[in-house]
């Protein structure tokens, strides 16, 4: 028995030899030293050799085979759950832990284990198992420095540099908490060479601690320095996989897809097949489905089913935002900002992995946006155009401060600009917000990047982006944008936001707080107050409907209408009411009703097509088009009839170039009727003068449709 | 594969004479059935998808209708209402059955739920032999509907269903689009004022489609038309199948002032010289792939312009 414990201790000998070897940076030795263990008759060893070697198979073989052999050790499965840990997969990483947990209570390397898992999902548990791993074991330095960068990832330096420290304290070579050391100054502009320089004579090949590094400045969407440190990581260590993995991710990221795909596919080849490793690898053979356009400023990708009917209104609203920021951000970008508009869902949410409290509809990386398509959303639950100017106006905080903004101050900005440049646009104040401000739950500027990157209650991203918003509207009001415009800049210098606050606002953060918070007060102050009361009687509302009382429902509604005017969603008083006066034949009454509530942002386009048709019932062709033209930024795809409607409204209001725009629309919209298509094309061509065009698309419809008469009558007028 | 049968009515005239002009004057027997609802709201919903098609069709000209609902809706009636057209259709006229309801599939027989004995495809297909008119189509919109295909199909009959298979069990949406077709204009996509088969089944098809894609719902329907006799059926009938041919000549519904103008012998001349353009033209555009670009243009834009001062004295 005294053998077999003797020798088990000698082979785990040899496992930390090998891994010591490593860390050293003695690669070549590592390298033997891990080979030999693949012939050492120990599974736990055999696993470590062949994790080394990248063969994930064998690895996943022996440690499977080492826990079976070891029940009552925990270390098996802790380096089990290392290893998946290295290959992203989580989930399989904290079973692993767990079950070492079970075997050994309050066993600190499972703890450790825990708490890099919870760091991944950027998670504050993770301070908790990293607290919880030192009190078992006070020299757990790598406890520290799991604390240092999460510290670091949650935009909190300082402490960061304390538990680096601490983890050096007790032991010098604790590599992690050089590069956090070294990766606090690079983030200040500093060289960090005091920590490099100590770094290098431990490890002169120390990929990992510069892979670390470089996660943390894509975090903070750094991503270009980000880039530079991968690079720096391969090759330290060409090997090393899951660098050149994230370099690969990064770089596509950044729309350079061609030295993308190959660092992605070596990775594959070499065995490292994590979700985003695969995931990127397959939207990326999904871009031959793709066309881009290329104009002066501007590269817009767009699925190639979807790409004809949705060209014209992104490349419109693209070109517009980006002549609308570069005077606004006095900023002209150094190259084209390229959008890619995804109508699945799940090729966008590939873009977004692995990154923190990142909004679901669109995500910028330097010049390159990514979102939803409207195709890929419910229709009226996305509002396309305001995501792709909140997404632009990323592109340009980001590009002002060279990816130094922080979070609260960029999303703010954005969200301003949504309700900037169209009143109608942007999010209302929404009932989560609301009880946010009635529980007094927003935060301090001080501390608002946390309600984004640690949410503490299920809806606090989307409440932080209301009040980020908000902040930005208050100072817009009360200072002007110039000022907006001089903090962003100062935050380009690396600055703080209480310093930035101080040196723009001529206030402390505390006392911004106090002020903003009574200005948002009196703004919502009617809505907050009666919100309680507005939802008991809008549910009574929704349940008398059915009793038809329509006098009843046009009070109650009218009144409803006015305690939180912002409600547009399903079932909102402002439909309520419009269908009540349609019941009492009072179609100005709906008719007002309704474009109250377009006007405050309502965005279903069923009751948006109710709007125009009483408008154009009323005679009013123009403002029954502008009404169904909201549907075009929310919902273009997949209604034919709409592009139709909107066309001939247009071409009755007298506005033939929209009525061009509208036809094409209803053309590339794949109508049933694609004879009737080309022939109100050919109609709006010709009122517009242009008798080419619509000759030609004349003939188009009559090949379709050769005894269609009104396109045969009209042929023989532009024949005469 | 024969190319006039590839390019439908237009050209058959070049070939085969006034075959047009006589199909012109044939009557459409309609027999629509709505089936049990299992539940009021079911029930309401079919009875009126029936009768919104009842009324569609009756304000067309030569017709015979015939729509059973709820009690009546019992298999004794349909196939009472099937001897009828037995007794008094002839070969040139058109039978258009459809069913609306819930449909079953229990491996081996695909039946319709009625009051009363459900009604088998074997059964409707062995009472529909003996109708004299070659020209039928059975429009089956219920659950199940695919495994109606096989026990229903026949060279000579357009058989059209919501679902792919027996096994697509869910209740079905095609059958209030295929309804829509009979009432909404933009049906008839090649604008000869009548709405065939195939353009029916190709706007319920596309609707349906695009209800599921807008409320972004996996699809529990996947229709299907099926015209040869012989095939199980396809979603996109097209030259490459060999499916669509017989729908394509088959009028669901006709809007009148043709069969108006047939009736009247100084338009025949007419509507003689119109269908023979419309011939030249659809022969051209089936040489349209080997014909030069700037050519082709030329001599469509030469006979729709021909085509279209025809029609000018047709109407007037």
């Amino acid at each position: 028995m005294k053998f077999v414990v003797l020798g088990m201790f000698v082979v785990a000998a040899w496992g930390q030899d090998c891994r010591n070897l490593h860390r050293h940076g003695k690669l070549n030795e590592a390298k033997a030293c891990f080979a030999k263990l693949t012939q050492s008759g120990n599974a736990l060893q055999m696993a470590e050799g062949y994790w080394y070697q990248n063969n994930s198979d064998q690895a996943n073989n022996f440690f499977r085979a080492a826990v079976k052999a070891q029940p009552k050790n925990p270390e098996p499965r802790v380096r089990w759950g290392r290893f998946y840990l290295e290959r992203n997969k989580r989930e399989d990483a904290a079973a692993l832990f767990e079950e070492a947990l079970e075997v050994q209570k309050d066993y600190a390397p499972a703890l450790i284990g825990m708490a890099l898992v919870m760091a991944g999902g950027f998670d504050p548990k993770s301070v908790e198992f990293a607290e919880k791993a030192l009190q078992q074991d006070p020299k757990a330095y790598e406890a520290h420095e799991v604390l240092a960068r999460f510290a670091m990832e949650d935009g909190n330096p300082t402490e960061a540099a304390v538990q680096a420290d601490k983890a050096l304290a007790i032991s010098p070579e604790a590599l992690d908490a050089l590069i956090i050391r070294a990766t606090i100054d690079w983030m200040e502009g500093k060289p960090g060479t005091e920590w490099t320089d100590r770094l290098h004579k431990v490890n002169p090949a120390y990929a990992e601690g510069y892979t670390v590094s470089a996660r943390i400045f894509v975090i903070n969407r750094r991503y270009e320095e980000g880039i530079k440190l991968y690079r720096k990581a391969l090759e330290m260590n060409p090997q090393y996989l899951p660098a050149r993995s994230e370099l690969g991710v990064n770089l596509m990221r950044l729309g350079e897809e061609d030295e993308a795909k190959p660092m992605l596919e070596a990775a594959y080849e070499a065995g490292f097949r994590d979700a985003a490793t695969v995931n990127t690898l397959k939207l990326m053979d999904t871009y031959k489905n793709f066309v881009t356009l290329r104009t002066g400023k501007i590269i817009l990708r767009l699925e190639k089913k979807e790409a004809d009917l949705l060209r014209p209104y992104f490349q419109a609203e693209l070109e517009r935002a980006v002549a609308v920021f570069e005077k606004k951000y006095e900023l002209v970008l150094d190259r084209p900002v390229q959008l890619e508009v995804y109508p699945n869902h799940e090729d966008f949410a590939v873009r977004t992995m692995g990154l923190p409290g990142l909004g679901a509809l669109g995500v910028t990386f330097g010049n390159v946006v990514a979102m939803d398509s409207p195709s890929g959303r419910k229709p009226g639950s996305f509002h396309w155009a305001s995501t792709l100017w909140h997404e632009l106006s990323h592109v340009y905080a980001l590009a002002a401060t060279k990816h130094r903004v922080p979070r609260w101050f960029t999303e703010g900005l954005a969200v301003h600009e949504e309700t900037a440049v169209d009143p109608e646009w942007g999010d209302r104040l929404d009932p989560g917000a609301i009880r946010a401000l009635k529980d007094k739950k927003l935060l301090p500027i001080a501390t608002l990047d946390k309600g984004f990157t640690r949410p503490s209650y299920p809806n606090q991203v989307i409440v932080s982006y209301f009040q980020a918003g908000k902040i930005c509207d208050y100072i817009n009001e009360k200072w002007g944008w110039q000022t907006l415009l001089a903090m962003l800049r100062d935050f380009g210098t690396g600055a703080s936001t209480p310093v930035v606050v101080e040196r723009h606002l001529k206030m402390k953060p505390e006392a911004f707080d106090v002020e903003f918070m009574a200005w948002l007060g009196k703004a919502t102050e009617s809505q907050v107050k009666g919100f309680d009361e507005w939802s008991k009687r809008l549910r009574a509302l929704n349940a008398e409907v059915k009793a038809k009382d329509f006098d009843k429902i046009i009070a109650e509604a009218e009144g409803l209408r006015k305690i939180y005017p912002d409600y547009v969603e399903p079932g909102s008083p402002y439909e309520l009411l419009a269908d009540a006066y349609l019941e009492k034949k009072n179609a100005a009454g709906a008719m007002a009703s309704l474009n109250e509530y377009a006007k405050v942002g309502g965005r279903r386009p069923s009751t948006l097509k109710q709007l125009a048709k009483l408008l154009d019932e009323a005679g009013k062709p123009g403002e029954a088009a502008r009404a169904l033209e909201r549907i075009n930024f929310i919902y273009p795809v997949q209604d034919e009839e709409m592009h139709r409607l909107q066309g001939d409204l247009w071409l009755r209001a007298g506005n033939t170039d929209k009525a061009i725009r509208e036809f094409q629309a209803a053309t590339f919209s794949k109508p049933i009727d694609a004879a009737t298509s080309y022939y109100n094309l050919a109609r709006a061509y010709r009122a517009a003068g242009q008798l080419d065009l619509a000759r030609e698309n004349l003939l188009f419809a009559l090949e379709a449709a050769p005894s269609f008469r009104p396109a045969q009558k009209l042929l023989l007028e532009l024949s005469k | 594969m024969d190319a006039a049968a590839e390019m439908g009515c237009g050209l058959r005239i070049v070939l085969l004479g006034s075959f047009c002009a006589t199909v012109l004057q044939a009557t459409t027997w309609y027999i629509t059935v709505a089936g049990l609802g299992g539940e009021p709201e079911y029930e309401t919903r079919f009875t009126s998808l029936a009768m919104e098609l009842d009324k569609a069709v009756r304000s067309t000209p030569d017709v015979k209708v015939t729509t059973l609902t709820g009690s009546s809706a019992t298999k004794a009636r349909i196939e009472a209402v099937i001897d009828e057209a037995v007794k008094g259709s002839k070969a040139d006229d058109v039978l258009v059955v459809t069913l609306i309801g819930h449909g079953t599939f229990d491996g081996t027989n695909y039946k319709f739920n009625i009051p009363g004995p459900d009604l088998s495809a074997a059964e409707l297909a062995g009472k529909l032999e003996f109708v004299p008119s070659r020209r039928q189509v059975v429009i089956n919109t219920t659950s199940a509907s695919g495994a109606s295909i096989e026990p229903l199909r026949r060279d000579y009959r357009t058989v059209i269903t919501a679902t792919r298979a027996g096994t697509e069990k869910n209740a079905t949406v095609f059958g209030r689009f295929l309804v829509e077709a009979f009432r909404d204009p933009s049906a008839d996509s090649d604008k000869n004022e009548s709405v065939s088969a195939l353009e029916a089944y190709v706007y319920a098809d596309q609707k349906t489609t695009a209800f599921y894609e807008t409320q972004k719902r996996l699809a529990t329907e996947h229709p299907l038309l099926e015209d040869t006799g012989k095939g199980g059926g396809v979603r996109a009938p097209g030259p490459d199948n060999g499916q669509g041919l017989l729908a394509r000549q088959l009028p669901l519904l006709r809007f009148g002032s043709l069969q108006q103008a047939a009736r009247s012998p100084e338009k025949q001349k007419l509507l003689a010289q119109r269908e023979g353009i419309e011939g030249q033209i659809d022969k051209l555009k089936y040489e349209k792939a080997a014909t030069p670009a700037d050519e082709y243009r030329k001599r469509l834009g030469a006979l729709l312009l021909q085509l279209a001062r025809v029609q000018e004295e047709i109407d007037k």
